[in-house]
């Protein structure tokens, strides 16, 4: 039985499988330390505040899969929430779909600045970006003159749009940026496993060199990837917009770190080929469920949190690949055993690059 | 290479030119200039304060002057300095008042290095408003010694080590009053269960505003209401709202979140009206009344206190005047005119165990009767 | 490979040009910048940044990155604040307090060379981790009232107008660049970057190399964090927080391979004298810190960007083989 899973059970299938278990071992252990914490509140609160991340961090994966890092999201959620504030401020009247394409387009034209620089000027990622990160803050400052967006300038329909239930599963509620989130997830995760742009990436980050001998457009598949991380950057701007109403200058402020960490989780490979927008989704989930946790624990001093989060940062990542490791070994034996080997020649697999 | 290093140094020589044009032109002969006129004018003024009138600036004198805030970019700062350029053209300075600031994620550093440069630019005077604590008091001395005054104002040097004077928007002790006159109210006649959703750890004044809050508190008095906890949101607006909400959580029994910060207060509020709670949780504190009003006149936050920093501003720029000026010379029981504001006296502050300050008040407290004038 | 040297030694050759420019500038623009106070001060405000500057070099030239170095500072400081106010002696609490920072290094080392885990992740969670252990040690206090002996040693000059920090910096840039440039290890240290696999296949001891680069750069950050607190004269939990970000930048603006095995360190250092005294005249000429830190923003893409396109443009012309294509060590996926 267990050689039949593994020998069917791809390695990233795997890797989601051990996250999900960590998730659950988490949330089993909470429970057992606050009261009340599996509830249908739980549910709300986690969901609806990992969804903002969420979305940027399936940019996020797109952009790391190519080999590339994007550094300046916290800063494009920034000034789109800004923006998009204002401009609904100034005109409350501007309906709702065409703010949200407003507020994709200006992230795609920020993420098609890095994309321009990474993949036709051959500036390094992190370099364009640590250097947008820097300049899109600046823009903000300069743009904003010291105002602040407040909720009660904007229309009614943002302020309903964190509160209202789109539906409602027994007494669990879903709230409508959780189901966008979602969506947005699924659309890319299939996206990524059956377009012929989506298989592209793995290949390219795989093996760059490979993937441009191959024939492959390699520039505009990179310029593209950092354009839809823009894109949903600046979608992220809106919900940020809608569930935070009052948007600063300070909007979106080291959140890059906090997508960096939900990826790097979620078994993305920093180094390119390897992951998922369900991985990354779990990262992403798992993490925000420490931080909820922590803050609800009573038994913690409020200094006590950031050291154990690091800590349990550290063994989800420790414990991801020991098992992992683990499991792939037998997963590679339970294969050779079947003699299996026109499963391990796919080039997107990653088991046949690390065998 | 050639061309290469010539188009690299052109690009560079672009961004310099157009970034530092406008700091550049002020000129260094008028400090030169103002230096004669401010040591001359040091005895006279001083006589007439030991004598027990009010001192009063004499305008048009040059003094160079900058307006340090926290960082750039939020509400109040810029109404500080509002404040202080009304200021400036009423005391006719021909010196421009330059607003400058470090970056928020860059703060205590950035305000070190603008004090430490503070000097070589010719600076007679900084206004700060403190975030780095004590790290900025070598700083601070060390401009002291170089001939540069330090006025503190919003938030002073802890130590008071290199600071002037600490121009206090109200008494610290008295925030602590009445944060915990509004946590009763708001818990209502039984009293209950309250919480403190503060900004980072090592926010100087918030941390001061709290203990106050624990002073007053043991008051008879306030018997009904208990502070129950105290959480930082890193006055970060996502921080602070998954804050609020995992202190309802975490607190069954709460009946309010008082937030001595303007960021904290917002996020509380919004996050107590997103998940419907605002009935059962009441928010209140420090907070601005243009980004409070829609709470206040839904009843998430039905009052809340402040000080006016443009008049924060206003009067942090005619101490600083007087005192660069040689017309005060910073010690207690001085008396002077803040311009439109009255007379202040230099007193020592009893809220820290060394320094002096002048002392502005008072507070206004906003409910749904005030709060939709004060937000225009 | 065969013009490396020539491509490595334009690019210093950049940043020296751009560096003079900057001087120039800053002599003509901002009267006080000339003077030795005002040199002294523009060292002395960054030099600890500068000091984790030169360690960061080999971290990342051997393929790694160590994001925890600022919260590292951060609890070096806490350590040494926190022992000192409780009655250590102030020299018993610098030594643990360095011994702390070695382990942190010495812990990232062991989950990366010895585990096998990214060094991304990994000091991704020690930057919230240590943090959050000085959290724990300092809490929301202020602590200070350091010996005037640790002070003055942050503060005043000790050689001429050198404060102790700055000689540090001094001799540490001889000792970095010889090591890196000169000795065994410092070849090891480009091997690994380059290719870990060949590295090991020709005899280089990966995990030891590793673990010695991160335990280094743990106990300078440590270093750093003490010369900070003895400059600050009072540490808080904050201290230090953010500085990653600028170090990095630093170590890549002098022309350091973010994926590893390239860049030198006269590179670096001149990175270091640029981006200080950049800052430096932007800060006399009263420009703000947010605009501060864009223009270095601006600097850092354009130093590699105009590079390139200049020979792109090049290539296109026919004019030189396509080997200059791509900019100083900082080759990028094509």
């Amino acid at each position: 039985m267990m050689q039949t899973v593994l020998r069917r059970v791809r390695p990233e299938r795997l890797r989601e499988l051990i996250l999900i278990l960590i998730i659950i071992a988490v949330a089993a252990f909470f429970a057992t330390q606050i009261p009340d914490f599996l509830s249908a509140r739980t549910f709300t609160r986690i969901s609806t505040s990992v969804a903002v991340v969420a979305v940027v961090a399936v940019g996020q994966t797109l952009v790391v899969l190519t080999r590339n890092i994007d550094l300046s999201v916290g800063s494009i959620v920034g000034l789109v929430a800004y923006f998009s504030g204002t401009m609904l401020s100034n005109d409350p009247t501007i309906p709702a779909p065409v703010v949200i394409a407003i507020s994709i387009g200006i992230g795609a034209v920020l993420g098609s600045v890095n994309g321009l620089l990474v993949a036709y000027g051959r500036v390094p990622a992190i370099v364009t970006t640590l250097g947008t990160l820097a300049l899109y803050r600046v823009a903000l400052v300069e743009l904003s003159g010291a105002k602040t967006v407040t909720t009660d300038t904007l229309p009614s329909w943002m302020l309903d749009l964190p509160q209202v239930t789109l539906l409602s599963l027994g007494a669990i509620d879903v709230r409508p940026l959780v189901v966008l989130a979602v969506v947005i997830a699924v659309v890319f995760q299939l996206g990524l496993r059956y377009l012929p742009y989506g298989r592209r990436l793995f290949a390219i980050g795989s093996n760059p060199e490979a993937a441009r001998v191959a024939g492959f457009p390699v520039q505009r598949d990179i310029f593209f990837a950092f354009v839809l991380s823009g894109a949903l950057s600046g979608l992220a701007g809106f919900m940020f917009l809608a569930r935070f109403g009052n948007i600063t200058v300070t909007a979106g402020q080291g959140l890059e770190l906090q997508v960096v960490a939900a990826v790097v989780v979620g078994g993305v490979n920093i180094f390119g080929g390897v992951g998922s927008i369900i991985g990354a989704l779990l990262g992403a989930t798992l993490i925000d469920l420490l931080q909820q946790s922590l803050i609800r624990w009573l038994e913690v001093s409020e200094f006590l949190r950031d050291a154990i989060l690091g800590l349990l940062i550290l063994l989800a990542v420790a414990s991801d690949k020991v098992i992992l490791g683990r499991l792939r070994t037998l997963g590679i034996r339970a294969r050779q055993r079947a003699q299996d080997d026109a499963d391990a020649i796919d080039p997107t697999d990653p088991a046949a690059r690390h065998a | 290479m050639n061309v290469r290093l010539a188009i690299a140094l052109l690009g560079t020589i672009a961004i310099l030119t157009g970034c530092s044009s406008p700091g550049a032109a002020s000129p260094a002969a008028s400090v030169a200039a103002s230096t004669p006129a401010a040591s001359a004018s040091e005895p006279a003024p001083s006589a007439s304060a030991a004598a027990g009138g009010a001192v009063k600036a004499t305008p048009g004198q040059s003094v160079k002057m900058m307006l340090l805030p926290k960082f750039l970019g939020i509400l109040p700062f810029d109404q500080a300095n509002k404040g202080a350029e009304e200021a400036a053209t009423e005391l006719a300075n021909p010196e421009k008042l330059s607003f400058v600031g470090p970056t928020a994620e860059n703060s205590v550093q950035g305000q070190i290095e603008f004090m430490t440069n503070a000097p070589t630019q010719g600076l007679k005077v900084v206004m700060l408003s403190n975030n780095a604590g004590d790290q900025i008091a070598p700083a601070a001395e060390a401009a002291q010694t170089a001939g540069t005054k330090v006025v503190t104002w919003d938030s002073p040097i802890p130590s008071a080590k290199g600071e002037s004077l600490f121009v206090a928007q109200v008494d610290f002790d008295s925030i602590g009053v009445v944060m915990a006159d509004m946590a009763l109210d708001l818990t209502g006649s039984d009293g209950g269960e309250f919480a403190v959703l503060s900004a980072s750890p090592d926010a100087a004044n918030q941390n001061a505003w709290i203990a106050a809050l624990e002073k007053a508190l043991k008051d008879p008095k306030y018997a009904a209401v208990k502070l129950v906890d105290t959480v930082y949101g890193d006055d970060v607006s996502e921080k602070s709202y998954n804050q609020a909400l995992a202190l309802v959580d975490k607190h069954p029994k709460l009946e309010a979140i008082m937030a001595p910060t303007t960021v904290g207060i917002a996020a509380a509020a919004k996050a107590m009206q997103d998940e419907k709670l605002c009935d059962k949780v009441k928010v209140s504190g420090l907070g601005l009344p243009s980004e409070m009003v829609s709470y206040t006149l839904n009843g998430c936050a039905p009052e809340f206190a402040l000080w006016s920093f443009v008049d924060l501003g206003y009067l942090t720029y005619y101490t600083s005047y007087l005192l660069a000026t040689g017309a005060i010379q910073g010690t207690e029981g001085e008396q002077f005119t803040g311009g439109r504001m009255g007379d202040y006296t230099i007193e020592k502050d009893p809220t820290r165990d060394a320094g002096l300050r002048v002392l502005m008040g008072p507070f206004t407290v906003y409910n749904k009767d005030n709060v939709e004038a004060a937000a225009k | 490979m065969r013009d490396l040297g020539l491509r490595l030694r334009s690019w210093e050759g950049m940043l020296l040009a751009i560096l003079v420019v900057v001087v120039a500038l800053n002599a003509l623009a901002a009267p006080g910048y000339l003077t030795v106070q005002n040199q002294i001060n523009l060292f002395e405000l960054s030099v600890e940044k500068a000091i984790v500057v030169l360690v960061m070099t080999f971290v990342i030239i051997s393929g790694e990155i160590d994001l925890s170095v600022a919260s590292v500072m951060g609890l070096a400081a806490v350590v040494v604040a926190v022992l000192s106010s409780q009655g250590v002696p102030t020299e018993v609490a610098i030594v643990v307090a360095l011994g702390v920072g070695s382990l942190c290094g010495l812990a990232n080392g062991f989950w990366v060379a010895i585990v096998g885990l990214p060094s991304l992740a990994v000091t991704l969670a020690g930057l919230i981790g240590y943090r959050g252990l000085a959290r724990v040690l300092i809490e929301d206090r202020s602590v200070g009232g350091f010996p005037d002996w640790f002070e003055s040693l942050g503060q005043q000059p000790i050689l001429g107008p050198l404060p102790l920090a700055l000689i540090i910096f001094a001799v540490m840039v001889v000792g970095a660049t010889i090591i890196l440039s000169r000795s065994g290890f410092g070849r090891y240290v480009y091997v690994l970057g380059s290719n870990i696999q060949v590295a090991r296949f020709s005899g280089v001891r990966t995990s030891r190399v590793r673990l010695t680069i991160f335990t280094a750069s743990g106990f300078v950050a440590a270093l750093s964090g003490v010369l900070l607190a003895a400059r600050l004269g009072a540490v808080r939990g904050s201290t230090a927080e953010g500085f990653e970000l600028d170090i990095i930048t630093m170590v890549l603006l002098g022309g350091v391979s973010i994926f590893g095995g390239r860049g030198t360190m006269p590179g670096v250092i001149l990175s270091i004298l640029l981006i200080l005294n950049l800052r430096n005249g932007l800060g006399l000429a009263n420009v703000t810190g947010n605009t501060q830190t864009g223009v270095i923003g601006v600097l850092l893409i354009l130093s590699v960007l105009i590079p390139n396109l200049v020979g792109m443009a090049r290539s296109r012309f026919g004019r030189e083989e396509a080997v200059t294509l791509t900019s100083p060590g900082m080759t990028q996926i094509d």
